[in-house]
């Protein structure tokens, strides 16, 4: 291999594993061919796609196994476990923390043959899919059926539902439809130790903690998702779009307070800041743009759409029209620039925290401020998109040409997340925390909060095969 | 196809992409194999001519293991790019180095034999006019097709000349193959075929060969002076104008897409119009226009691995018969033999069951 790998290195794997997983999944679904191991040794965490273009890649799996049934999952783990083979699961490579990335020389367990849309419950308003379907695939399948099941990040197209569950994704309509840990009700899961836990899709219940929480989040860690059952809802009758701009950050973010408090509910909600006005709406140019989407029955849609606009006004909000919303919706999946500026030796990345309203304003001015006081940074700008009755997620990207790309990318991260503490915010609203974020997890949890999730990680998986070196330090 | 340095840029890009077209992808989702998806294949593209890779002939293998089908450029999120260019290239290179999976030899040695992927057969040439119609490969071999061909033709009213056999072929297998020599030699013999004739229209049932036609020849100098008609528009313009007559059908109809047809030729309305003048409503699968997935098929050598071949071909067959139509059509004869499983016809063949009498 004349690739370098510069995190850990493939293993060789334990006698014995590989037959008795070939012989598991079938010959041609167990690779240790080099086209397969260097397209399982990188999700999209972007400092790693940046150094991948000099051949340069954080790791390399040991082999990659892919499955294609629950059965299967159980006997790949138990296998694995009998021979201490660290792995990781695979869905569509989209998580931006690192979290697929195949650390300690561990198999990848490729979920991606696991991808049969199941059934659609049009009373109940629930879809049951296999964990490995590609999210633009369960929409295309929902969209012929008349439903969607809401969810619409912008890695929609490469992204799979056992890793919107994973990371405990959101999508672009989250204000209306929330995030995945809303709309997950029930899912199956393979446990470390190979056993079987079906969570049943129920709307609430009352019987201890929810186990439901423990893997929605757990990034691969805790056990592995096959299935789940997620809410879905109509296609909308009606869909109305409107953008204001507003005097400053501030008083967007306030506006958009007193409409959620006076319970509209647009499905998409975006504050952009001056930089990325510009960048979206050369027409508006530098100046707080806001853009509404609301979405549903059409009654109930006018009004939300009336609500918006009287408030927006009542705070000197000078309408946009609608092209602006247009214009997103063309954009919102083109992500070519993070690529042409890697290309040039830029270094890019996007941040998400939340926090409640009271800090959420101070908190995007006290990151762009410490994320621009890094030497070798090109620019930072951001928005909110994300919005409950409480705060807000706020999304930060940057890129810089600096001399040293590592220094450069973790100082700035650690701006970022110092910020982020300082104001009271969470370190992410919806990225999760792969590799990349677990050494800012103590201060996010606490002592506290680290035991506990140490505790759970060590209890079910006494060993730390599954992602090991993932979401926490649990000391293996 | 060769690729400016302006492409080799956009490959780079593809390479660092988040892979936003893979969904869309046949023979990822077919296979449920991250190295198949477009972004995976750009990046051992781009490694392979860094000479970053050591096993070369599995990398080689890994660039026929693609239905060239076009999903991927029609989804991408970058302008006037096709990550296929960069695929044929490295099959060229492959050719070149007489590293070529088995499934595309064996075609090879019978293109080499009888100047056609499918063996020895005699030429056809009746009809008169400056109108023709050609009998693609996969047309000839297809009785039932080229029987209701027949009909509506002679129903038409029009002068056609139909010809195709022998060795007459648009070169397409030598072209998905990597053997450009072959593929400009077939070319110039096809123009020649053509321009023999006199011909200033020709309709062709066969999606890869007008592809060939309108795309490829003029970059191996053998552009065509003629225009070119799928049967789909053919056959929607003379219905339209009342040139056939027919007792209307009834009932549930699922048209497949042609990869080809719908990615690069942009065809997806004229067969639904046919449909639905006959009297059929048409039922969509979830995969249908822009979305719509490869058949599988490998008369053009384009996937030359016949286990993924087979895993797209199922995939595609359950998609379709998930609408609940007993009956198919399509507008290629490759895709209707590759779809054995189903009541699949070709589009003419629908309309010959209609047409009563000639005006």
């Amino acid at each position: 291999m004349r690739l370098k790998t510069y995190m850990s290195q493939k293993g060789a794997l334990p006698r014995g594993f590989a037959r008795e997983a070939r012989a598991i999944v079938g010959d041609e679904h167990f690779s240790d061919r080099e086209g397969d191991l260097i397209s399982y040794s990188l999700d999209y965490w972007l400092y790693g796609v940046f150094r991948s273009q000099y051949g340069d890649l954080p790791a390399l799996p040991s082999a990659v196994v892919s499955p294609a049934s629950t059965a299967e999952v159980q006997d790949v783990v138990r296998c694995a476990g009998e021979y201490a083979v660290p792995i990781t699961p695979f869905g569509g490579g989209s998580g931006v923390l690192g979290g697929a990335v195949p650390l300690n020389g561990s198999i990848v367990l490729n979920l991606q043959r696991m991808s049969s849309f199941l059934d659609l419950d049009e009373v109940s308003l629930v879809a049951e899919s296999e964990a490995g379907v590609m999210g633009g695939n369960l929409e295309l399948e929902l969209n012929h059926r008349g439903y969607s099941a809401g969810n619409i990040p912008q890695s929609l197209y490469c992204s799979t539902l056992g890793g919107w569950i994973a990371a405990r994704a959101a999508g672009q309509f989250s204000t209306k439809y929330g995030k995945i840990e809303d709309m997950v009700l029930g899912m199956e899961v393979v446990l470390p130790d190979g056993d079987l836990l079906n969570i049943k899709p129920v709307p609430r219940r009352s019987v201890g903690p929810s186990l439901k929480d423990i893997f929605v989040g757990g990034e691969g860690t805790l056990g592995i998702v096959t299935r789940a059952t997620l809410s879905v809802h109509p296609l909308p009758e009606l869909t109305l779009k409107q953008s204001f701009v507003l005097p400053s950050i501030e008083v967007a973010v306030d506006v958009v307070r007193q409409i959620l408090r006076a319970e509209a509910r647009p499905a998409v909600v975006r504050i952009f800041d001056e930089a990325e006005s510009e960048r979206y709406f050369p027409k508006i140019g530098r100046k707080v743009t806001v853009i509404f989407i609301s979405e549903g029955d059409t009654g109930y849609t006018r009004l939300d759409s009336r609500v918006i606009k009287r408030i927006c006004r009542e705070n000197g909000g000078e309408s946009g029209g609608t092209e602006p919303a247009n214009i997103w919706l063309r954009k919102r999946f083109d992500i070519g620039l993070g690529p042409f500026l890697m290309q040039h030796g830029g270094v890019v990345d996007t941040i998400e925290v939340s926090a409640l309203f009271r800090d959420a304003a101070k908190l995007y001015r006290d990151m762009v401020s410490a994320m621009k006081a890094v030497e070798g940074v090109l620019e930072v700008s951001g928005h909110y998109s994300h919005f409950y009755r409480e705060g807000a997620c706020l999304y930060i990207t940057f890129a810089g040409f600096p001399e040293d790309p590592m220094k450069y990318y973790r100082d700035t991260w650690d701006a970022a997340m110092q910020a982020t503490i300082n104001n009271n915010g969470s370190i992410s609203h919806h990225h999760g925390v792969g590799f990349w974020r677990i050494r800012y997890m103590e201060q996010e949890l606490g002592a506290g909060g680290v035991k506990v999730l140490r505790s759970i990680k060590n209890a079910l998986d006494p060993r730390g095969l599954l992602n090991r070196g993932k979401l926490i330090d649990d000391g293996k | 196809m060769t690729a400016s340095s302006r492409d080799r840029d956009q490959l780079a890009r593809c390479a660092m992409c988040a892979d936003m077209c893979k969904y869309s992808c046949p023979t990822y989702l077919a296979s449920g194999r991250e190295t198949l998806s477009p972004q995976k294949m750009a990046r051992l593209i781009l490694y392979d001519e860094k000479g970053f890779l050591e096993e070369e002939e599995g990398f080689l293998d890994l660039m026929f293991q693609s239905a060239m089908c076009g999903a991927c450029s029609r989804h991408c999120i970058y302008d006037d790019y096709d990550l296929r260019e960069f695929m044929h290239e490295a099959r060229v290179k492959a050719f070149n180095k007489g590293i070529i999976p088995e499934d595309v030899r064996q075609r090879l040695e019978t293109f080499r034999k009888f100047g056609n992927p499918h063996g020895e057969r005699e030429v056809k040439d009746h009809g008169a006019g400056e109108l023709g119609y050609f009998i693609a490969c996969s047309s000839y071999k297809d009785e039932a097709l080229l029987d209701a061909t027949e009909r509506v033709l002679s129903q038409s009213g029009l002068e056609i000349r139909r010809f195709g056999g022998g060795e007459i072929c648009c070169g397409a297998p030598l072209y998905y193959a990597g053997d450009m020599e072959g593929f400009r030699r077939v070319a110039a013999s096809m123009k020649g075929e053509i321009e023999t004739r006199g011909l200033r229209r020709l309709i062709i049932d066969c999606p890869t060969c007008l592809k060939m036609m309108t795309g490829i020849y003029p970059e191996v100098e053998q552009g065509l002076d003629v225009e070119l008609l799928h049967t789909t528009q053919f056959l929607a313009d003379i219905l339209k104008q009342g040139a056939l007559r027919f007792t209307p059908g009834g009932g549930p109809v699922t048209f497949h897409d042609p990869c080809i047809l719908a990615f690069d030729l942009g065809i997806t309305g004229p067969p639904r119009e046919i449909i639905t003048t006959l009297g059929y409503d048409v039922r969509e699968p979830v995969y249908s226009s822009e979305h719509t997935h490869c058949c599988g098929a490998a008369y053009g050598a384009k996937i030359g691995d016949h286990r993924l071949k087979d895993a797209v071909t199922s995939m595609r067959t359950g998609e379709l018969l998930e609408t609940g139509a007993d009956t198919f059509v399509t507008g290629c004869p490759t895709c209707k033999s590759a779809l054995t499983g189903i009541n699949m016809k070709y589009i003419t063949e629908m309309v010959a069951e209609r047409i009563s009498a000639r005006r």
